[in-house]
């Protein structure tokens, strides 16, 4: 009896395996909320320990947590610290020299002057910024490596926040062990950014709509689609989080060299690199250049931002190549070569997208 | 039920067309012209309006059945043979009803088999899906429906009058 | 082979008797499917990553209550989406977000961390994203 239906039985063994289920993580650290999708390879295990690595990258960085390592290396001035916070502080000294002082993560005893660190927003007074000013320096703070760990130095006074920066690095970890799994199909969303592995399990390349900065409020209002495969995205803007006081608007990425809020002519950054897993110990990840560039271009404005774009290879031939989005003030949208053809802007946003090279 | 080997053969080459007019379908790509996902020309359909009245409702539902298989094996998914199952079932249903009454010709049994695979496929998405959105093509496809029912059954009734003109029909 | 019967093959009177019904059949459907906007639309509530409850858009019209770490949210649903009207967390992000009504949208409360989100069709349309920066 058998022996009849045996071929056809065999015949099910040369169908194809459906479109896989993703295996998917979610959960609220650093202040935002994280979603962690992987299709094929060891998808559980990857968004397991991505997320299992996000809270305690939270733990280990949080400045409202009286025992983080940050706090305590802000309470005393000087401390050893472990691995991540050690790799992140050197990443952030790194990015602070590059960017002549744009991007500085020594720059929190002014965030918290204004309130961005506890939510009660407040306008400093003149006076008090001057004398918190000469505490942003992030080329006073030093991190060597000695063994397994770290040991930082902060000048005299100095507070330091990385959260311009940890998100990125965080993306740099989840790309880690989206490789280690061997997934094909992947994605991390963090708050406003994101990583994207492989294409989308329906084929073609992940479509990550970018905010529009004018429009924030409303639900799905876009400035355009990106098309990207392999690749970090990382969004900064005013629009993230600000505070009204007499008719003005403070927003939270405050300019080193002033004090006062960037007020650069730009609305938000996107930084785009690729994304292949780390590449060499020591280096920086791309998650964490796009963090701390996106930041860091929003203070610099269109221009010098573009200049850093265009002698960027030449300039620093040991980083990767990044690519990215300007959206203006005055209804302009800026994109860098590499992404021509991969964005697409959106049509009731109104906006002017120009490509340049 | 049992098939002679006249009856089994020819269940075989017509399980076999529908399989090749299956995969014909594929040239003819109708989602450009109709924007749903899904929507076809049906021309596998030819075969079971032909089987019904050639060989009968048991025979063409084993064509059926067997193309349906096939077919999904071929295509190497599984997951569409229910698609496949519940269109084809629900369209060889009524067009077994419907070619009882006397009063319809070939291209009313086509339409309406037709149309019932549409309901039946759509009422596989929304199984599938655990949703009702599916049910947003139905309209628009009921109406394709009966466009692509007339072709099958224009193909239909140039096959019957060809084996007429052959002598090889009764009645 | 010889064929068992032959069907009519002309067009007979009674096939306008099948068309209608199918058209006729398709417009109730078109009424039944446009008459509601959200239909097959769920809404899920997450708190810390678990799913706490899980309802239809449609049908479930009303308030409804969540204690989420502490916090009180109170959500009222409606045939056109669904809002968070009253929380007692301190940033309010929750409530300013306004009523999402499409599948993929989602209000999240930090403090409480909690999440709801509307599922839906599983197809992104031609215009969908995978998802949002910014």
């Amino acid at each position: 009896m058998l022996k009849r239906f045996l071929p056809l039985l065999l015949c099910f063994f040369l169908t194809a395996c459906a479109a896989p289920e993703p295996a998917q993580q979610q959960l609220v650290a650093m202040d935002t909320v994280m979603t962690f999708t992987a299709y094929g390879g060891d998808a559980e295990a990857a968004v397991e320990a991505a997320a299992a690595q996000m809270r305690a990258l939270e733990n280990a960085l949080s400045r409202t947590r009286p025992d983080s390592e940050v706090s305590r290396l802000n309470d005393q001035g000087s401390g050893t610290t472990g691995a991540a916070l050690g790799e992140l502080l050197q990443a952030a000294v790194h990015y602070c020299g590059t960017t002549e002082g744009a991007f500085d993560f020594t720059v929190s005893p002014v965030a918290s002057a204004w309130g961005f660190t506890t939510d009660s927003f407040q306008v400093p007074r003149p006076e008090e910024l001057e004398a918190l000013l000469p505490l942003v320096d992030g080329s006073a703070v030093t991190v060597e490596k000695t063994g397994d760990a770290y040991d930082a130095v902060l000048g005299p006074g100095q507070s330091i926040d990385l959260g311009g920066i940890a998100k990125g690095y965080a993306a740099d970890l989840v790309a880690d062990y989206f490789a280690a799994s061997e997934i094909e199909h992947g994605k991390a969303e963090m708050g406003g950014n994101i990583l994207v592995w492989g294409t989308r399990p329906g084929g073609g390349p992940w479509r990550v709509g970018v905010m529009d900065p004018a429009r924030p409020n409303e639900n799905g209002a876009l400035a355009g689609v990106l098309e990207l495969e392999n690749a970090y995205a990382i969004t900064s803007g005013g629009y993230q989080r600000f505070f009204e006081q007499d008719g003005k608007t403070y927003h939270h990425i405050i300019d080193p060299s002033t004090g006062y809020p960037a007020d650069s002519g730009l609305t938000s950054v996107t930084v785009v690199a690729q994304a292949q897993g780390r590449s060499e110990p020591g280096k920086p990840g791309n998650g964490t250049m796009c963090d701390a560039y996106s930041t860091a271009f929003f203070i610099m404005g269109e221009e010098k931002a573009l200049d850093f774009w265009r002698n960027h290879q030449k300039n620093r031939p040991y980083e990767d190549a990044f690519d990215l989005i300007l959206v203006t003030e005055n209804g302009r949208i800026v994109v860098t070569e590499g992404l021509a053809g991969r964005f697409t802007p959106d049509a009731e946003s109104g906006y002017v997208c120009e490509t340049v090279s | 039920m049992k098939l002679t080997t006249k009856e089994l053969t020819a269940c075989a080459l017509l399980t076999a067309m529908a399989l090749g007019l299956s995969y014909l379908e594929n040239f003819f790509p109708l989602a450009l012209a109709v924007p749903i996902p899904g929507v076809k020309l049906g021309l596998a359909n030819i075969v079971t309006v032909f089987a019904l009245y050639a060989l009968g409702t048991g025979e063409a539902f084993l064509i059926l059945f067997a193309r349906c298989l096939l077919g999904s094996m071929f295509a190497g998914n599984m997951n569409a043979l229910i698609f496949s199952l519940l269109g084809g079932v629900t369209a060889m249903a009524v067009m077994a009803a419907l070619s009882r009454l006397r009063g319809l010709s070939v291209y009313g049994v086509s339409a309406g088999g037709a149309a019932a695979h549409n309901c039946g496929q759509i009422a596989a998405a929304m199984l599938t899906l655990g949703s009702t959105a599916p049910l947003y093509y139905l309209p628009l496809l009921l109406g394709v429906s009966l466009l692509t029912g007339g072709l099958t059954g224009l193909i239909c009734a140039c096959l019957f009058r060809g084996l007429a003109s052959a002598n090889l029909t009764k009645g | 082979m010889s064929v068992r019967r032959s069907p009519k093959l002309r067009p007979a009177p009674w096939d306008l008797a099948v068309i209608f019904a199918v058209l006729a059949f398709a417009l109730a459907c078109g009424a039944l499917v446009w008459g509601g906007g959200t239909e097959g639309l769920t809404a899920v509530v997450s708190v810390d990553g678990v799913e706490i409850d899980r309802f239809a858009l449609n049908g479930s019209a009303g308030e409804r209550v969540y204690s989420a770490n502490g916090y009180a949210l109170t959500a009222a649903v409606s045939p056109d989406g669904v809002q968070i009207t009253a929380s007692d967390c301190p940033t309010q992000d929750c409530v300013r977000m306004g009523t999402i009504f499409r599948s993929g949208q989602s209000i999240v409360c930090l403090p409480a961390r909690f999440i709801l989100r509307l599922e839906g069709e599983r197809e992104t349309n031609s215009t969908g994203v995978d998802a949002v920066i910014g």
